[in-house]
């Protein structure tokens, strides 16, 4: 499903990724790791086409992201869930339009919208907030918000930069939860992440990432 | 066409979030183009004004005495030819004697005094006003100078030059002012758009990064400017009517016997405002929002 061949990026001529290679199957759950500033979020960037590489190859779903047209981006990035790590919510939009908006993006009707978040919601536990602002939330909620956002348009694939960041233990769990609950309906999940707890005991195929290159796979 | 309700409804809550200087932006393009709209209803009274002077516009064609009958109806059917004309009239010398008695009143008999009629016999030409441009009418002069039997050709040659430089000032100031409002109106919503755009750069972010399309991110933009611009021409066009109506009324009542009429502007103009003030608007949000680049 994902594919990178060879690829390096650099910022400024900074090496941050060097000859990376590594897959990422169909229905997969994975998580990316390694240490602050070890490429993790770049990886990510690089596959939603926030990035370019320098050189290499970078396939996602038979689609060649690394050299994507401009024109083409929009449609490809539909087929992408994406749990920032900073969220991007809209401020000035309520937490059921934050996630509608997803949606609109997909050209659906108000009609279908409508369920579709209401279902959601329900799923990341966060109906009874629909109507509020996400500075009004705590972080465990918005980072839920973001989840809710990036699954209801039933992406091909989810990925997920440090997706439990600031979050206590409980809330990590739930969020978990729902990453696998999201693989289970057949999308593959990449998860960037430092925290070991999220893929220790697993049982996923963890990629660390060491020296701009991924230097081990093991088995969460 | 499943996101033009998304598109309005963010349009809409955007302009009156940011109420304050959308309103500032209707108001100075609304003032722009009264500016024009007023111009051009001095401009249509100014011309209609000439019109009527260019209406009593003539040339008088004198006979030369040595010219036969026979001359002056080879003239006259001429000049009937001639689809340039729209009045021709014959004065005979003693008609033009009459109206010289006439015009001195009184003093008539100093023409008593005088044997022999001294003035030619002429034709009296009313040239079609179209046609009134100063070469035109020089060159027409001149061949009409070379026919047989014509002594001269008098026309307000000074007259019709001034009324030629004043309709192309008009025309020349209508199309600088025009260009200068189109400049202003387009600037104005331009600032407007560019403001709110980058204000809401995170949010362009964020969209671009959920996957929408250019046209999805440009699209209420795009209404927020054909909304101010269309306001702001709405604005203008009431006031110009209202002032319009204003003005005649007061006339009426203080000088009813004038029978004084304004030229308005037609109802088609009243329509043509507003869309006018999207337009501008339209293509000051288009180039305030750029290319977007993913």
């Amino acid at each position: 499903m994902i594919r990178f061949s060879n690829v390096s990026k650099s910022y400024d001529k900074e090496p941050i990724l060097k000859n990376l290679t590594m897959s990422v199957e169909r229905g997969e759950l994975a998580f990316i790791t390694g240490p602050s500033g070890a490429g993790k979020s770049t990886l990510l960037k690089l596959i939603y086409c926030s990035e370019r590489p320098d050189e290499g190859q970078i396939t996602v779903a038979d689609q060649v992201a690394s050299k994507m047209k401009q024109r083409l981006i929009p449609r490809y990035r539909r087929q992408i869930g994406v749990v920032f790590q900073d969220f991007k919510l809209l401020n000035n939009k309520t937490v059921y339009d934050n996630i509608a908006l997803a949606l609109r993006i997909h050209q659906m009707n108000s009609k279908a919208i409508r369920s579709q978040v209401i279902n959601v919601l329900k799923e990341v536990n966060m109906t009874h907030k629909a109507k509020e602002y996400p500075p009004c939330l705590s972080g465990g909620e918005q980072q839920r918000v973001v989840v809710a956002r990036a699954m209801v348009t039933k992406p091909m694939i989810l990925l997920a930069d440090e997706p439990t960041g600031n979050l206590d233990p409980e809330n990590e769990k739930s969020i978990m939860h729902l990453f696998r609950q999201i693989n289970t309906m057949g999308t593959t999940v990449l998860i960037a992440t430092h925290n070991e707890s999220l893929y220790s005991g697993s049982g996923r195929r963890v990629l660390i990432i060491k020296d701009k290159y991924i230097d081990k796979e093991i088995m969460g | 066409m499943k996101s033009i309700p998304y598109y309005l409804q963010t349009a809409l809550k955007n302009l009156w979030i940011e109420k304050w200087i959308n309103l500032l932006t209707v108001l100075s393009i609304s003032i722009g183009m009264l500016i024009l709209c007023t111009f051009s209803v001095i401009t249509l009274n100014l011309d209609s004004v000439l019109k009527q002077w260019s209406k009593g516009f003539g040339m008088v064609v004198y006979i030369n005495e040595q010219a036969s009958k026979e001359d002056e109806e080879n003239l006259k059917a001429l000049f009937m030819a001639d689809k340039d004309f729209l009045e021709i009239k014959y004065i005979s010398k003693e008609e033009a004697l009459t109206g010289v008695r006439k015009a001195l009143g009184d003093d008539a008999i100093i023409i008593d005094e005088i044997k022999e009629n001294p003035l030619p016999s002429s034709f009296e030409l009313k040239l079609q006003s179209k046609l009134l441009v100063p070469e035109y009418v020089k060159s027409k002069a001149a061949k009409m100078k070379q026919m047989a039997g014509v002594a001269e050709v008098q026309y307000g040659e000074q007259w019709l030059s001034s009324l030629n430089k004043i309709s192309e000032t008009m025309q020349k100031g209508a199309i600088v002012l025009g260009l200068a409002i189109f400049i202003a109106v387009t600037f104005i919503t331009y600032s407007t758009i560019k403001i709110f755009f980058h204000r809401r750069k995170e949010e362009v972010e964020t969209l671009k990064l959920l996957g929408a399309t250019k046209m999805f991110i440009k699209f209420p933009y795009l209404l927020e400017g054909l909304f101010i611009g269309t306001l702001g021409g709405i604005i203008s066009a009431a006031t110009i009517y209202s002032a319009y109506s204003f003005v005649t009324l007061r006339i009426g009542e203080f000088l009813p016997s004038l029978n004084f009429s304004i030229a308005v502007l037609p109802v088609q103009a009243y329509i043509i405002i507003p869309f006018a003030g999207a337009f501008m608007s339209l293509i000051g949000s288009y180039i305030a929002i750029g290319r977007i680049k993913y």
